[in-house]
């Protein structure tokens, strides 16, 4: 059955055209994850309007391609100009930059791009092996599951997109607003129109996406204008040849640091809201204390490139996996390719892969030739990469910004959606000023309507609440989303505050009680052994005499 | 504004905005069938946000005028001078690309995608990076070219009719 599942997915994305056009979108993925400023998210929601009119099939292997392309793109400018192209490679430059300076520039980069394929290579056979699995257990869900589901990742994602956990809870509640403008979904009546006939369809998702996201960073990215007119040529060196040899030498002799990368990698990518920012800055970390000489990290070390790019490639795997097993996006990139299923009349679900198998295995299919052509086109790009970059911020921004213009009307053939660009452009910009981030936002926006479909679904079944707080997998979500909402006032008071010794054991017994009501043979051992590290965590801050000091060594992980 | 910083004024706003908001849930329409009302999850989002922007009015007022209204602005460039046209000057660039953008879409019916966009990229170039003769070149080749080719791209590539304008569809 998967065999032939395979068979046909090789079908559909193995032909001329489809894999021509997945070389142009890694190839221009690669392109916008080196340019800084361009996000990845940013390459993927642009790419949206150009696959609307394909098949399904063939439209999502292009954004999977620019997603691929893009992850490994950040690469080239972070080794060879030390401008982080993406914040998924900002740990790359700590060793990267130091290396293509000490004269090893092609081996700096070979090591990156090889990093960057395992990576992409572990994660994708973990995507085609756990998303199966993971829409098994997604089948259990019922509504009131869903709804504390996407409550759950809400918070999470505004825990841990900010520094201030209000100001990220005020914007996935915006984000939240925004969809319930037009006829609502369940019965079809008008809200918050205001007596505008345009506002009765509500804002379109995608017009949504770019004016928040591309519209907003585009500015931002011309507000100075002396920076707007500078190049990047002008800020360092960039001449180099991909050493490729040498650099698989020294992968392979560390591919201990690459697993675990990978596997830190695409953990993050399945946590709702923790993307590759977090990610190749914790493997970065991990791989400095677990190795043998710390104190040569960010002199320009192998190992020091090796683990974040290992793990920014890994993490889009894990957020796919989520994806496409609930229906959830782990993050904004995710939240783009949800869009594009939505588009192609496609709902993201546990029964989604079980469905419409073909897709779910072009995508896991698209995953692997697209890691493979990164491979292949990463030095031929790197000559693209050197005239892009003598093309300046503003000439970026403009043509980027006609190609908005045109792009998004073409999604439904609506002038209106073009007006909701700009303000959600301008909405986007004076949000980023303010200091709101605008990850929650977006997936307020994305998840909006899944909450409110799954509570007029639990309300239709009973108009008790307890069921909220009762079922198994809806405790364990209000539980998790609770622990995590109040994580970031754990993050500021701790080896302050006395309580915050408590905060780990009384998160382990708390998320340990749903596990044991959910039955079975796996999940209450689960429980059993989740409930035993609270206990030995507080035993061991007893035998400490409760010293705040002492938990100063674990982990703090914070995007910035 | 006394005790009143840049997060105090945004949290009242917001939460003017959820008053106005909660106040025209009361004019949905509520059918007869459903057991949840159209109005009835409008209202807890716009009740959490209420609270929520209650939580951080207090935060914003016991901060007091915080020097973090600084702080927070774009790193890059020179810092910004005061008064209206300080403000003015520092947002120029943003400020352009909203109005040229807001003016090609006001002119889109008349001027269509095609040569809408390649006025609107050229001017946007020019304002952004200037107008010397070299510049005036180099922009209006790179509008036609990009603005040309996604419309080329889009109108027979993909097949979307793109607004064609009055000037391209006078019957």
């Amino acid at each position: 059955m998967i065999l032939e599942n395979i068979v046909a997915a090789f079908g559909e994305i193995g032909t001329i055209e489809t894999l021509g056009l997945m070389l142009v979108g890694v190839a221009g993925g690669l392109i916008a994850g080196a340019i800084p400023g361009f996000t990845i998210a940013m390459a993927v929601v642009l790419t949206l309007p150009f696959t609307f009119g394909m098949p399904a099939p063939q439209g999502l292997a292009i954004m999977v391609s620019v997603l691929v392309g893009g992850l490994s793109g950040g690469l080239m400018a972070g080794i060879l100009t030390g401008i982080p192209g993406t914040p998924s490679s900002v740990a790359t430059t700590f060793d990267g930059f130091p290396m293509a300076r000490k004269g090893q520039p092609g081996l700096a980069l070979g090591i990156g791009v090889w990093s960057s394929f395992s990576g992409g290579m572990i994660s994708a056979v973990l995507l085609v092996t756990l998303a199966p699995q993971l829409a098994r257990i997604g089948l259990e869900f019922n509504p009131w599951d869903y709804f504390m589901l996407v409550i759950f990742a809400l918070t999470i994602t505004a825990s841990l997109s900010g520094r201030n956990l209000v100001k990220g809870l005020i914007a996935g509640a915006v984000g939240l607003l925004v969809r319930t403008v037009g006829e609502d979904e369940a019965v079809g009546m008008a809200r918050f129109n205001f007596g505008n006939d345009a506002l009765l369809q509500g804002f379109d998702f995608i017009a949504v996406l770019i004016g928040l996201f591309a519209f907003s960073q585009l500015l931002r990215d011309v507000r100075d204008p002396e920076s707007a007119k500078k190049s990047l040529t002008e800020r360092g060196t960039i001449h180099a040849k991909i050493e490729h040899r040498a650099a698989i030498r020294e992968v392979a002799k560390r591919w201990t640091v690459v697993l675990r990368s990978a596997l830190i990698g695409v953990f993050t990518g399945i946590l709702p809201g923790a993307g590759g920012s977090i990610a190749n800055i914790l493997a970065y970390d991990q791989a400095k204390k677990a190795s043998k000489y710390p104190e040569k990290f960010g002199t320009g070390i192998a190992d020091g490139i090796i683990a974040p790019e290992s793990s920014n490639n890994a993490v889009e795997g894990g957020a796919l996996i989520v994806l496409m097993a609930l229906g959830i996006p782990g993050d904004v990139t995710a939240a783009v390719m949800l869009g594009a299923l939505l588009i192609h009349d496609v709902v993201p679900s546990p029964t989604f892969i079980a469905e419409e198998p073909v897709l779910a295995y072009s995508i896991f299919i698209a995953f692997f030739v697209a890691t493979f052509m990164m491979l292949g086109l990463q030095s031929f790009m790197l000559r693209i990469f050197v005239l892009v970059t003598k093309i300046r911020m503003y000439m970026l921004a403009g043509i980027i910004l006609g190609f908005c213009g045109i792009g998004v009307f073409a999604i439904n053939n609506v002038e209106f959606d073009l007006w909701t660009l700009l303000w959600f452009g301008i909405l986007g910009f004076v949000m980023r000023q303010f200091g709101f981030p605008l990850a929650p936002m977006i997936l307020g926006v994305v998840l909006g309507n899944i909450a409110e479909l799954n509570l007029a679904r639990a309300m239709a079944i009973t108009t008790d609440i307890s069921p909220f707080f009762t079922r198994p997998w809806s405790l364990f979500f209000l539980i998790v989303a609770i622990f995590s909402a109040a994580y970031p006032l754990f993050q500021a008071h701790r080896a302050k505050r006395k309580w915050t010794l408590f905060y780990m054991p009384a998160a382990c017994f708390a998320v340990s009680v749903p596990l044991v009501m959910m039955g079975g043979i796996p999940r209450p051992i689960l429980a059993t052994l989740v409930a035993a590290f609270g206990a030995y965590e507080l035993w061991r801050r007893a035998r400490n005499g409760w010293q705040l000091a002492e938990t100063q060594g674990d982990e703090i992980v914070e995007d910035g | 504004m006394g005790r009143l910083n840049r997060d105090a004024v945004i949290a009242i706003v917001l939460l003017m905005a959820c008053g106005i908001l909660f106040w025209s849930t009361f004019s949905i329409r509520a059918p007869d069938y459903g057991q949840l009302k159209p109005s009835t999850w409008p209202r807890v989002v716009l009740g959490v946000l209420t609270l929520l922007s209650t939580i951080y009015l207090v935060q914003s007022l016991r901060r007091g005028p915080a020097p973090e209204d600084e702080a927070d602005k774009d790193g890059d460039g020179p810092p910004r001078t005061p008064g209206l046209i300080g403000w003015i000057l520092y947002w120029r660039n943003p400020l352009w690309c909203f109005g040229l953008f807001f003016a090609y879409l006001a002119t889109l019916p008349v001027l269509g995608s095609l040569i809408g966009g390649v006025l609107f990229v050229f001017t946007l170039m020019g304002v952004l990076g200037g107008w010397s003769a070299r510049n005036l070149v180099q922009h209006a080749a790179l509008a036609l070219i990009s603005v040309g080719g996604m419309w080329v791209i889009f109108t027979y590539g993909l097949g979307v009719i793109l607004p064609p304008g009055e000037i391209f569809s006078p019957f």
